[in-house]
């Protein structure tokens, strides 16, 4: 057991039906009447931002102000237009509503707005700032995968580098979390398997990286069963409301457990595929998983032993040699990514994704400088980062 | 006798830092992409001993103060500055056990914890870098090159001891 830990989750979570419709009554507890509601271009057309957006104001609040111009991987210079917009419409607290981008960026919204300044780089760091002015913030998120709306942490791409820069500190969670699953009944089966998959890669990296504890264990691991039994259940059948709900919990409960142990090298690596190629950060996190798994096994077999039963089952994973109980877990995560490619496309190789060979120099260069490498169960060069992506290719 | 250790472990560390740039290519490829104007300010505990560094004109030079670092790290008590200036806790262990906060880039906590691992592979002794360190790097010449460089420097002045 790791010698030292620390835990937190601060966020009162609202879940299940109807949930949508108490947000004003936190809102008013929190002491906040007029709102900035955050979302992106998608939710807005589609008409999910305006579910909320009524379900708001049939409890008696009304948005002071809404801004959709959130793009999928958003930026510090978006967060900083977004931090100054909220002062000029005198609003007085933040309600964000999409998937990680909006989620993140709300927070670093919050962040400015809290530290009493106007540029987000200015703040950046690791635990390093106070409580500041404290800002109402709730989250909505449309999606079962980023677990956000839990965790302490922001990720923003700086556009002057393209790189993805983490904010971690405490003052990052939200205060309240909306888990209603009206949200993700309508995502695609492509973006319900990816969403997904990044849920089980947050549960996984949180439950083997070396920041592992037995807290972040225990909601990594259950997060990792309820994956195992309803991902394919909702891609298959988006309308399925259980299959729904329990991926977006288990998609909270894994952001509880990498909230509180980091993540590793599949993160690492994805976030520089991100901010160099652009692959959305769920399909970099579907692809590189097995990938990264077969790096880190001669460091891990012991932990990725343990996650068998938490996916397969007790009496599978009990019919299984223990020798052999690691490479089933590989073996497994391979397995179902191919089921997900199946029912719905999901991309499985970096060239699927469109990523050209003459960038990995570059991914590895980011890889190696990115926050989420550091506990990752085995150490990793440049030079072995190009070896994963290379696997992955 | 912690303060006093972590004080002279410090400006070792630095030392080291200068020396193994001319003995390892690992050490000298990291000061390579080293943006002009890079600077560490390292804090222990609460008024524990300090470090300032600044990369300028291709050398990481120590300074008395630093007003503005870009990347600023403070362990949070001197018990775990002792521990991870005594090769008993690695820079991975110590982000793990929030150990210390930073202000400025992850990105420059990375340099310098792929930097700290490769001094520590060189100063200390297999049998405790294993414990601290998922992967300890081979060294590249044997250590007691970079020890003798280090001493040298010390002898000659080139560093301080003091501040």
């Amino acid at each position: 057991m790791v010698p030292y830990f620390e835990f937190q989750n601060a966020v009162k979570l609202l879940c299940g039906e109807l949930s949508l419709e108490r947000i004003s009554i936190e809102l008013e507890h929190l002491g906040a009447s007029c709102p900035l509601v955050l979302s992106d271009a998608v939710l807005s057309k589609i008409g999910t931002l305006e579910q909320v957006t009524e379900a708001m104001q049939s409890e008696g609040i009304t948005a002071g102000a809404t801004f959709t111009d959130i793009p999928v991987d958003s930026s510090l210079a978006v967060v900083n237009r977004i931090a100054a917009y909220f002062r000029e419409q005198g609003c007085d607290s933040i309600v964000a509503v999409g998937g990680g981008s909006v989620i993140d960026t709300a927070k670093g919204v919050r962040l400015v707005l809290s530290q009493d300044t106007d540029d987000i780089l200015a703040i950046s760091g690791v635990e390093n700032l106070t409580r500041g002015k404290h800002i109402p913030f709730v989250v909505v998120p449309t999606t079962a995968g980023t677990g956000s709306e839990c965790t302490g942490v922001a990720v923003i791409r700086n556009d002057a580098n393209g790189v993805k820069m983490e904010f971690l500190s405490p003052f990052v969670e939200p205060d309240v979390a909306v888990i209603d699953p009206r949200m993700t009944m309508g995502l695609p089966p492509k973006a319900t398997a990816s969403t997904g998959m990044d849920a089980l890669v947050h549960a996984i990296e949180a439950c083997t990286c070396q920041q592992a504890n037995p807290l972040s264990t225990a909601y990594g691991t259950a997060a990792i069963r309820m994956i195992a039994e309803n991902v394919e259940k909702a891609t298959r059948n988006g309308g399925d409301k259980k299959a729904r709900f329990a991926m977006a919990l288990a998609s909270t409960m894994a952001g509880i457990a990498f909230s509180n142990s980091m993540v590793g090298a599949v993160h690492a690596i994805g976030h520089a595929l991100g901010g160099v190629c652009h692959v959305p950060h769920a399909v970099a996190m579907t692809i590189l998983l097995p990938h990264v798994m077969r790096y880190n096994l001669s460091h891990c077999a012991e932990s990725y032993a343990a996650l068998l039963p938490w996916l397969v089952g007790m009496d599978a994973a009990l019919k299984t040699p223990a020798e052999q109980r690691a490479e089933a877990t590989i073996a497994f995560i391979e397995t179902l990514g191919k089921r997900l490619n199946t029912i719905c496309g999901l991309p499985l190789t970096l060239s699927d994704a469109g990523v050209q060979k003459d960038a990995f120099a570059k991914v590895a260069e980011f890889a190696v400088n990115d926050g989420a490498l550091i506990v990752n169960p085995r150490a990793a060069s440049e030079d072995q980062v190009v070896e994963i992506l290379n696997a992955a290719y | 006798m912690k303060i006093l250790t972590v004080s002279i472990v410090l400006r070792v560390v630095h030392a080291a830092l200068i020396e193994l740039r001319t003995l390892d290519s690992r050490v000298a490829k990291e000061f390579e992409r080293f943006p002009e104007g890079l600077s560490y300010s390292i804090r222990t505990g609460f008024e524990g001993p300090t470090l300032h560094v600044l990369w300028q004109d291709g050398e990481l030079k120590r300074v008395e103060n630093l007003p503005a670092p870009v990347c600023s790290l403070r362990i949070k008590s001197m018990p775990l500055s002792f521990q991870l200036f005594t090769g008993q806790m690695g820079m991975a262990q110590a982000y793990a056990r929030h150990a210390f906060t930073m202000a400025g880039e992850v990105a420059d906590v990375m340099r310098l914890a792929r930097l700290v691992n490769l001094v520590e592979a060189y100063l200390f002794p297999k049998i405790m870098t294993r414990r601290i360190m998922t992967d300890v790097p081979e060294t590249e010449v044997c250590f007691l090159r970079a020890y003798a460089r280090i001493a040298w420097g010390f002898l000659t002045c080139k560093y301080k001891l003091s501040k």
